[in-house]
């Protein structure tokens, strides 16, 4: 080995890394997968509040369709009672 | 996850503690610069947590970040390549008197290794600061043992030409 080989090896030798490096990095990365989780969370709120706004509407839908379906009911029930009332007199 | 760090003995703590000076140290060989090279190595262990699943040893992990630094500070030397780099002409002559083992004769191979091309100058990091042999330095940087043997001798020709230029030989300062 010669002594050109010898100096790169001093020259390049490994440093040591900046103060507090491992714990900024293990802070960072654990942000991170809190950061992912809470991400999964809200996602799984709008997905639960969508499907939750979806079953509101369409039992709002069924509510309004009965009335609508008693409200016809209960105007058929004079308009039977005057035809029959009509019949009776043309006979 | 725990399960399987427990297994393979990676556990992500432990492996950053164990490797960061190799990781830094690859990065700020090669970008000389302390603050870029800190990013770099925290990507590059922000990577090794998302990929954890795929180590399989703390030998594999080691590798792993060897080639994964290379890889980065390459990535980033080519980002910085448009901004100014230290070129031959800047870097300063050693104070009279420099000879082997001399501080100042280190920085003055440090700012020399600087100014190679990316290829040779990660090849020169790889081997002599891991201590890497041409085969595990090719397979590190997917390239032929061929090219790396040949980056390793036209550097360490290279180097060892503006040396003597600077009259910086084996028997130390001549000038």
């Amino acid at each position: 080995m010669d002594w050109l080989e010898d100096e790169l090896r001093r020259a390049l030798a490994r440093q040591e890394s900046p103060d507090g490096f491992a714990d900024r990095v293990l802070a960072r990365s654990g942000r991170g997968s809190s950061g992912a989780r809470r991400w999964l969370a809200a996602a799984a709120m709008v997905v639960v509040a969508a499907g939750a706004g979806g079953a509101w509407r369409q039992h709002e839908g069924n509510e309004a369709k009965q009335e609508v379906m008693l409200a016809m009911r209960l105007a058929s029930a004079p308009v039977h009672r005057i035809q029959s009332e009509v019949r009776g007199m043309t006979q | 996850m725990l399960i399987g760090a427990v297994e393979t003995g990676c556990d992500f703590r432990a492996l950053v503690r164990q490797h960061q000076a190799m990781v830094f140290s690859i990065a700020l060989h090669f970008l000389r610069d302390r603050a870029t090279a800190e990013e770099v190595a925290q990507e590059v262990f922000f990577s090794l947590h998302r990929n954890l699943h795929q180590i399989e040893s703390p030998a594999h992990a080691a590798a792993w970040l060897r080639k994964v630094a290379a890889q980065r500070a390459i990535d980033e030397g080519r980002r910085r390549s448009r901004r100014p780099q230290v070129a031959l002409e800047d870097v300063g002559e050693p104070a009279a008197g420099a000879k082997p083992s001399d501080p100042l004769l280190s920085d003055l191979l440090r700012k020399l290794v600087a100014t190679l091309p990316e290829a040779p100058r990660m090849v020169m990091v790889l081997r002599y600061q891991e201590d890497l042999d041409p085969a595990e330095i090719a397979a590190a940087l997917e390239m032929p043992v061929a090219t790396v043997k040949s980056h390793l001798q036209r550097s360490l020709a290279m180097l060892r030409g503006k040396l003597v230029r600077r009259g910086i030989g084996e028997s130390g300062w001549t000038g």
